[in-house]
């Protein structure tokens, strides 16, 4: 019998008697919910609706299978040094195949993933980090003697719908930088017949995943997803729309360096290559580390890391243009005003660290 | 709303005031009320300010950890409740203004009144065997 990180029976039961089993009450399940609700701009009444159906709802089986990545998707969803209601989200559901928490290794955990998938055809949830190497037919990455890429074709078969997870899966991220060695490409390149979300990020904020992943146990399905096939909860206003320093770009007020008086006043950060106006998440108002401060609150500008090809996109420090993050209809997506102004200082920043490069 | 400042910087929180005055005109009238998330506005310092100034205790104001500490006051204004949850680190997962009679989370939920009714039960038959 292969390792399995959840026992055999616990799969049987639904969400809420799993976790009355563990000494959650259904107070502390109602609070999980009230505040999922919350993160994913639902009204405050879904909250009572989701932990009602939540608590009826069979686990799902998931399988992660990490192909071209860092880890650092997984790092980020598992990083709670105490116990939190988030770390609920490996409650929400029976993990079944996760090489790097997994405590089974080798041809112990290949039989287990060949085993969840044989049981739960059709209905698993299928979680991919990294992006699938297509060059050399796949050769580039592999696991088990398999590449990546038929590894994903052969699991998408049974999946009920797949979860790309972080900006390497959603878009391919760093290994599809150019030259692309790989042939990296996202998992959505690969597989055209199945429900796919993306949770893009580097990396992507870990409540995200839990959120879509309460809303496929509450309604059935994946959540309402923009163009880029990312749950519009989540990803529909872009870092510009919800930043606090926002006032200050309307004011024309921008820190010119990273220890200027602007800098000091906490200013906004676009003169310094901020890429919030043009770049979709929750950075602004979710934040990192349990709500404790996102890039630009910690006095640096948005990489974009959470739109496709932002590592070939220039310079992290020098402003938006348009020429590389899109059109003057893309960066115009605040004010008319606050465009104008974002572009003079765009050019009058560019200008000076063009200056300080020649030495002048 | 006479009294409340209309100054830009407390905007939001104005804003927000008036809705709960709306709410609450709702329940007295038709005892249905609502729930405002205050995570969902970017709320700056001014409007906080302000919200907890106009929205000071009232009589009523409950502790409880479950999953973490949890908040909740009702406000001078009968009605309006003020709800913070925390999770075990400490952390506000959630932050709510309710207008009700009383916050479904204060409410013993249906499950836990049955299990503890059968603990209770369990409690008693060892105590004092038939």
């Amino acid at each position: 019998m292969p390792d399995s990180m959840i026992p055999q029976d616990a799969r049987d039961v639904t969400l809420g008697e799993y976790l009355a089993a563990r000494g959650v009450s259904r107070r502390a399940f109602l609070k999980f919910a009230c505040s999922l609700a919350s993160l994913m701009a639902l009204p405050p009444s879904v909250g009572t609706a989701m932990a009602e159906a939540m608590a009826k709802a069979r686990r799902p089986s998931v399988l992660w299978f990490p192909f071209q990545e860092c880890t650092g998707c997984t790092e980020s969803i598992t990083r709670s040094h105490t116990p939190t209601i988030e770390a609920m989200i490996f409650d929400m559901i029976s993990l079944d195949y996760h090489e790097t928490l997994m405590a089974a290794a080798g041809h112990q955990s290949e039989a287990a993933r060949e085993q969840a998938m044989k049981e739960n055809a059709g209905k698993y949830l299928l979680l991919i980090d990294g992006s699938v190497a297509t060059g050399l037919e796949g050769a580039y990455s592999c696991i088990g003697g398999q590449t990546n890429l038929s590894w994903l074709t052969e699991a998408a078969k049974g999946a009920a719908a797949i979860v790309a997870v972080g900006t390497c899966a959603s878009y391919g991220g760093i290994p599809k930088a150019n030259p692309n060695p790989t042939g990296a490409r996202a998992v959505s390149d690969i597989i055209k017949d199945k429900p796919i979300v993306n949770i893009p990020g580097c990396p992507p904020i870990p409540v995200v995943l839990t959120g879509v992943l309460a809303h496929f146990l509450t309604f059935g399905t994946l959540p309402e997803l923009d163009p880029l096939g990312r749950p519009k909860a989540f990803f529909g206003e872009t870092i510009h729309d919800r930043c606090y320093r926002r006032p200050f770009y309307d004011q024309g007020r921008f820190a010119k360096t990273f220890d200027d008086e602007g800098a000091r006043n906490g200013w906004c950060l676009y003169e310094l290559g901020c890429k919030g106006p043009v770049t979709y998440n929750s950075c602004a108002t979710v934040k990192w580390n349990g709500g404790t401060s996102f890039p630009i609150q910690s006095g640096h500008g948005c990489l974009g890391c959470s739109e496709p090809d932002f590592w070939d996109k220039g310079s992290f420090y020098r402003p938006l243009s348009v020429g590389q993050w899109g059109n003057a209809a893309t960066l115009g997506g605040a004010a008319a005003v606050g465009v104008a102004l974002g572009a003079a200082a765009a050019y009058a920043a560019r200008r000076r660290q063009d200056k300080i490069a020649k030495g002048d | 709303m006479a009294g409340v400042s209309d100054r830009r910087d407390t905007a939001y929180a104005t804003a927000i005031l008036h809705e709960i005055a709306d709410l609450l005109g709702q329940l007295a009238a038709e005892g249905r009320g609502g729930a405002i998330d205050l995570r969902a506005m970017p709320l700056g310092p001014e409007d906080r300010s302000r919200l907890e100034q106009v929205l000071a205790e009232g009589a009523v104001k409950a502790s409880i950890d479950a999953g973490g500490p949890s908040e909740i006051f009702e406000t001078v204004y009968p009605g309006v409740w003020w709800a913070r949850h925390r999770n075990e680190a400490g952390d506000t997962v959630a932050e709510f203004i309710e207008v009700t009679d009383c916050p479904q989370f204060l409410r013993s939920q249906a499950e836990d009144i049955r299990d503890g009714c059968a603990g209770l039960r369990r409690l008693l038959d060892t105590s004092h065997p038939q």
